[in-house]
């Protein structure tokens, strides 16, 4: 067993090496979940400075697990290819990689967590991380480029009745990977917000 | 159990040895345990349901059965010459009942002989599977009884009390699990001062005790490692009214694997239905009772992930 500074980021996520945006999406939220300072699950396992810890690994992974140039640097730090079959580098090998891994600062690409991932412009972050265009998701869910586009900019006055968008909503979720209940529940809320001011 | 290595390494063997426990009192442990069983031997499984809580055993209340004249004591003060002898019929067909465990559990003088030895005696009845329902204590038998079976099964609600409980248990068992593989007695008290988190030797976490344990003996060490990799306990969850409730059981198997290197099971959940309260009422196991309730229907789906290990 290792411990949370030696895991691979796939480790820290519970991923495999060979995981889609889409699984890396998934598996994060799963990990923000169970890390959260309120989480049932963790509180009385680990002291508050390893959730911390832990947090800052998982926002840490999941920022270079989404970018894909980043995504493949750490690749060839970490995993040598041998037969086609990656493989663990070294122990010394990791020892270098850990230092790469201190350089790598938090940036303002995060998501902020008071804001939830429900937002248009979030929803907007999350597929460009994955590298999925407009059209794509619009061909996979069957709604027009322009809703995507209204729900993406949170142009509430353009959007359809709530019963439609309900269903958008759903379906823009799933093929982002994200928890489509948790979309739709907050980008509804957000729009009675806005709608109030 | 039937098994060379003992505990907790799933085999594949003819007979099951299953132990529920963990979390505290309340959290359906007799419950889930009575109505796997039923479910089970509606599977065609021949099964044996066992009660050893400590708690207060009231198994045979879950299936609608009168306490019952004969138990275990019988055949340990030897007034019947064979285990089968105390077995309990349920009036449900496949399924037998055992009870008065908890005596032995309970007893000062329970060695670990005398452990082994009723093992056997249960390894030898004639059935397929056997449910041992071990309450919520901790003590050393019952953390010894979940490490003997083929696989634990901890039940747990989605409070911060019934949580709490459970990891406290389910520590308890791995460093009980590490201390029984190890040869040093250096390494053995090493593994007794890390249950304490404010140790003098800095040990917060299992990945602690390995680095400390290498610095004195590598086999060892090696062994602790083993002992992590092979130890699989399961997990049910019950009372469940949210799917953020589900995600918990998720959760808590993240959490093991960060904390202990542990691969807990997931074995599934139990939703809270008031239908469950109702059955208990009436003493008639609700998988009889209302097989079509959505409690019912769970139990179901457990028993027959349990049933695939035949």
């Amino acid at each position: 067993m290792k411990g949370i500074k030696d895991q691979t980021y796939y480790e820290i996520l519970e991923v495999s090496p060979t995981a889609t945006a889409k699984e890396i999406q998934r598996a994060y939220e799963h990990a923000k979940e169970t890390f959260h300072t309120d989480s049932l699950a963790v509180y009385s396992l680990f002291s508050e400075e390893e959730v911390k810890e832990i947090q800052s690994v998982i926002e840490e992974a999941y920022r270079v697990l989404m970018d894909e140039t980043l995504r493949k640097s750490y690749d060839q730090s970490h995993f040598q290819t041998v037969g086609g079959q990656p493989l663990e580098k070294p122990y010394e090998a990791q020892g270098v990689s850990k230092e790469q891994k201190a350089s790598l600062s938090f940036t303002g690409l995060l998501f902020n967590p008071e804001e939830g991932l429900s937002r248009g412009k979030t929803l907007k972050q999350v597929r460009e991380r994955m590298g999925v265009e407009l059209p794509t998701i619009s061909e996979e869910t069957r709604i027009s480029i322009k809703i995507l586009e209204w729900i993406e900019e949170e142009a509430f006055e353009k959007l359809p009745a709530l019963v439609y968008l309900k269903g958008f909503l759903k379906s823009y979720a799933q093929s982002l990977g994200l928890d489509p209940q948790k979309v739709i529940e907050e980008y509804i809320r957000l729009m009675g917000e806005s709608k109030k001011k | 159990m039937g098994s060379k290595r003992v505990g907790q390494t799933q085999t594949i063997n003819r007979k099951m040895i299953w132990t529920i426990g963990g979390g505290k009192g309340g959290s359906g442990k007799s419950f889930i345990t009575a109505n796997i069983g039923i479910c089970l031997s509606k599977l065609g499984v021949r099964v044996v349901l066992i009660d050893a809580d400590l708690g207060g055993a009231n198994l045979h209340t879950f299936l609608g059965v009168s306490p019952p004249a004969l138990s275990l004591p019988d055949f340990i003060k030897k007034r019947v010459s064979h285990l089968r002898e105390v077995l309990i019929p349920t009036g449900i067909p496949n399924l037998q009942l055992l009870t008065g465990a908890q005596d032995l559990l309970n007893a000062a003088d329970a060695k670990s002989v005398q452990k082994r030895k009723l093992v056997r005696s249960i390894q030898s009845l004639d059935s397929d599977t056997i449910l041992v329902d071990l309450g919520a204590g901790n003590s050393l038998s019952v953390l010894d009884f979940f490490l003997m079976s083929d696989g634990g099964i901890l039940v747990v609600t989605p409070e911060p009390t019934s949580i709490e409980n459970t990891y406290r248990f389910l520590k308890s068992a791995f460093y009980r699990r590490l201390k029984q593989s190890v040869s040093s007695s250096s390494v053995k008290a090493l593994i007794d001062g890390a249950m304490d988190r404010k140790n003098e030797m800095g040990i917060q976490n299992p990945h602690d005790l390995i680095k400390a344990a290498r610095r004195m003996d590598e086999g060892d060490a090696d062994r602790i490692i083993e002992e992590v990799e092979t130890f699989h306990p399961n997990l049910i969850l019950n009372q469940v009214r949210s799917k953020k409730d589900i995600e918990i059981g998720f959760s808590i198997r993240s959490a093991c694997l960060k904390y202990f290197g542990i691969h807990l099971h997931y074995l599934g959940y139990v939703v809270y239905d008031q239908d469950v309260n109702n059955s208990i009422r009436r003493r008639r196991p609700l998988v009889l009772e209302n097989s079509r309730s959505r409690a019912a229907q769970c139990v179901m789906e457990i028993a027959s992930k349990l049933a695939n290990h035949h």
